[in-house]
């Protein structure tokens, strides 16, 4: 199946590491080119390195989502660069924390406003065009328990609803936004990996919940995003698709 | 090395004044021998070690604290040996063995704490009721005149040399042993910034492993292991930018805490431990927005900053000292981890008769800040080993050592394949042989 990414172009926000590091590699692959920003410069600066081996238009710098006017300043820039961006895709995270009211904020700043602050940046553009594919990134973490309540769970949960709304909003501008929600995936200097080390039996326990006895791998989720975001899936708009390899136990009817 | 990454520490370039000094000891030249398998489990080597070693050392009896009245006593043991140590009226502490003249009754039948206050200071034999002063000597015994050959000329029960420093009790077998500073060398230097005296007990352990004492030591003297058999431990510390100094019969090592070790990627998402040691210290690992290799000097900072409300006096440590680790081995058999608020350390005593076997202290003290209540001193707990768990990191430790110890019999092993993280381990064995062989070291023949 021809995916139809040939050409596009896409900007991944927290592109230079995991799950939204394979995203891009993925775009990038299929000869997208792609913009990618993350907080730590010199990640993004590896990243880009890594994924100009695929020779389509490769950027990145760094970037701090929660700063409302860099942000904007780099998703200008990034379209620009691009001449205009077909593919988003803000993967962005501040991760889960639970205990101090802190966590709900910096969630909301990173989680809810980073892919907010993204589309918001993108949307005109794309409405002027006539076409655009957004995808979300949520969390089996927004389905089901995990780790106790907390904001990141609660808020990864607005972008389901966010993400439906907006793609029945512009079906008529030609633009899809889907939404994707990746149950625990692991990869070297992931979380999980840590949490392996770290805190052994809370991830046994989690692992036992997988069928398979294993976690995701980012370039699982990123198959996923990746046809979501494609011509591909002409079709598909407003759906919330969970890859987690049955890790959430819930019947979808 | 095996690592993911490059990582710098910062470490301060000299100690605050009157603080623990920081710079590195020049390595000695310890060669690469093999170190002979049979130093932990030949019965010949134990018995060299009893004459040689342990009737020849300072060794850690207890808490000075825990005896603050006069006629308080700690007794302890030390392979076949038991001694007990008293508080005296002036103050001093004076130690004698736990022994009756008479038939060889213990004059304590167990290890632990006690008072002969209310007896007036007198020891009483409870076998026939000979009795003793706090210092050892022979008060009365009763039905003298049926003992036609009188009193035991001696008129005492053996001496044992007694002293303290650093809140603890230490004694000697050895009658002609140097004095306790001059023995201890550079260690009071080193941690009497801690003011372990400020510290109260939280923790008193003791654990019967099926290993050599010396293996235990071994196990505390490295943090090669870390990423062996404490793979958690690599998001709480840094196992490979260790600074590892040896002087004359101790050594020490530094661990910075608070860091991700090099042999793992760094996470984006803060470590659970080095949240707790935050959260420990008052601060809220939310609040934090700075990157997680800045933990170690923000945590620094911060209780710099805020120990004095906390009652808590950091004034003569240094930076580096509020969060990293500073282990010692106070040779023969004491390893301790200080840190600013709170000691970790392990006595680790040989069985009277089994090389294959010891007795693993832990006592762990946190400080008190000041204006709180001083603690209810935690009771002594005895099991073995495999019995109860003393926390995942040392269990990790206990259940590997029984297994390190059978290994160390096979005829297939001849010794101990050290590398350049194990010095210290070399240095332990150098010292070790120093008592044992003299300075000329071992010589044909010898282990």
């Amino acid at each position: 199946m021809d995916l139809g990414l040939k050409g596009k172009k896409a900007i991944v926000v927290g592109g230079a590491r995991g799950i939204g590091y394979a995203i891009a590699e993925l775009f990038a692959r299929e000869g997208c080119d792609v913009a990618i920003t993350a907080r730590n410069d010199d990640s993004v600066k590896d990243a880009v390195a890594n994924l100009k081996k695929y020779e389509t238009k490769v950027i990145g710098k760094g970037c701090d989502v929660t700063d409302g006017d860099e942000f904007k300043a780099w998703m200008e820039w990034a379209d620009e660069e691009l001449d205009g961006v077909d593919i988003l895709v803000p993967v962005t995270s501040a991760s889960g924390g639970l205990g101090s009211l802190k966590y709900w904020e910096k969630n909301f700043k990173v989680d809810v406003m980073g892919p907010v602050r993204a589309v918001d940046a993108v949307i005109e553009g794309m409405i002027e065009r006539k076409h655009g594919s957004i995808v979300l990134i949520a969390s089996t973490s927004a389905l089901e328990d995990m780790g106790g309540p907390q904001g990141y769970n609660a808020l990864k949960a607005s972008l389901i609803t966010y993400g439906k709304q907006l793609g029945l909003a512009h079906g008529k501008d030609g633009i899809r936004v889907n939404v994707v929600s990746p149950g625990p995936v692991e990869f070297e200097g992931g979380n999980w990996e840590m949490l392996k080390g770290a805190m052994e039996k809370f991830y046994q326990s989690l692992i036992r919940k997988q069928p398979e006895g294993r976690f995701g791998k980012p370039e699982e989720i990123a198959r996923a995003v990746g046809f979501l975001a494609s011509p591909a899936a002409s079709w598909c708009n407003g759906s919330h698709l969970v890859v987690d390899g049955g890790f959430t136990k819930n019947t979808h009817f | 090395m095996d690592v993911k990454r490059q990582q710098t520490i910062k470490r301060a370039a000299e100690a605050v004044p009157g603080g623990t000094p920081i710079e590195k000891a020049p390595d000695p030249d310890l060669g690469h021998d093999l170190i002979p398998a049979e130093r932990y489990t030949s019965k010949e080597f134990m018995q060299l070690e009893w004459d040689r070693v342990w009737t020849k050392t300072w060794l850690l009896g207890g808490r000075s604290d825990d005896i603050p009245e006069a006629g308080d006593y700690i007794c302890t043991n030390i392979g076949k040996e038991s001694v007990l140590l008293v508080r005296q009226k002036d103050g001093s502490v004076s130690g004698f063995y736990n022994v009756c003249l008479h038939r060889g009754n213990r004059l304590i039948p167990e290890e632990g704490l006690g008072s002969v206050a209310e007896e007036d200071g007198v020891f009483r034999c409870s076998y026939h009721h000979w009795a003793y002063s706090s210092k050892g000597k022979l008060l009365h015994i009763p039905d003298r005149e049926t003992f036609p050959q009188g009193a035991p000329p001696c008129g005492r029960v053996k001496p044992v040399k007694a002293d303290e420093w650093g809140s603890f009790v230490w004694f000697s077998l050895d009658s002609d042993i140097e004095p306790l500073l001059d023995y201890l060398g550079v260690i009071p230097q080193h941690l009497n910034p801690y003011h372990m005296e400020r510290m109260a007990w939280t923790r008193d352990v003791t654990v019967e492993w099926d290993c050599n004492w010396k293996a235990s030591v071994d196990a505390f003297s490295e943090t090669y292991h870390v990423q062996g058999i404490h793979p958690q431990l690599k998001w709480y510390l840094d196992d490979v930018n260790v600074q590892y100094d040896c002087y004359d019969k101790h050594n020490r090592y530094l661990i910075p805490f608070a860091a991700v070790s090099p042999r793992v990627q760094l996470p984006s998402i803060m470590p659970p431990l080095i949240a707790g040691m935050m959260e420990a210290a008052g601060m809220d690992p939310a609040e934090y927005e700075g990157p997680i290799s800045g933990i170690r000097e923000a945590l620094q900072k911060f209780k710099r900053e805020n120990g004095p409300e906390q009652g808590k006096d950091y004034s003569e440590l240094n930076d580096e000292q509020l969060t990293d680790d500073y282990h010692y081995t106070i040779f023969p058999n004491v390893s301790l981890n200080v840190h600013s608020d709170d000691v970790m350390m392990f006595r680790q005593r040989p069985h009277p008769t089994d090389p294959n076997k010891m007795f693993y202290d832990i006592w762990m003290f946190e400080l008190v800040p000041e204006g709180e209540k001083w603690p209810e001193r935690v009771r002594h707990q005895i099991f073995r080993h495999g019995d109860k768990t003393i926390g995942q990191v040392l269990d990790q430790d206990a259940f590997n050592l029984p297994h390190v110890q059978a290994g160390m019999r096979s005829e297939a092993f001849e010794g101990l394949w050290l590398g350049d993280q194990e010095i210290r381990l070399r240095h332990f064995h150098r010292t070790l042989s120093d008592y044992i062989y003299g300075n000329n070291g071992p010589g044909e023949g010898d282990i």
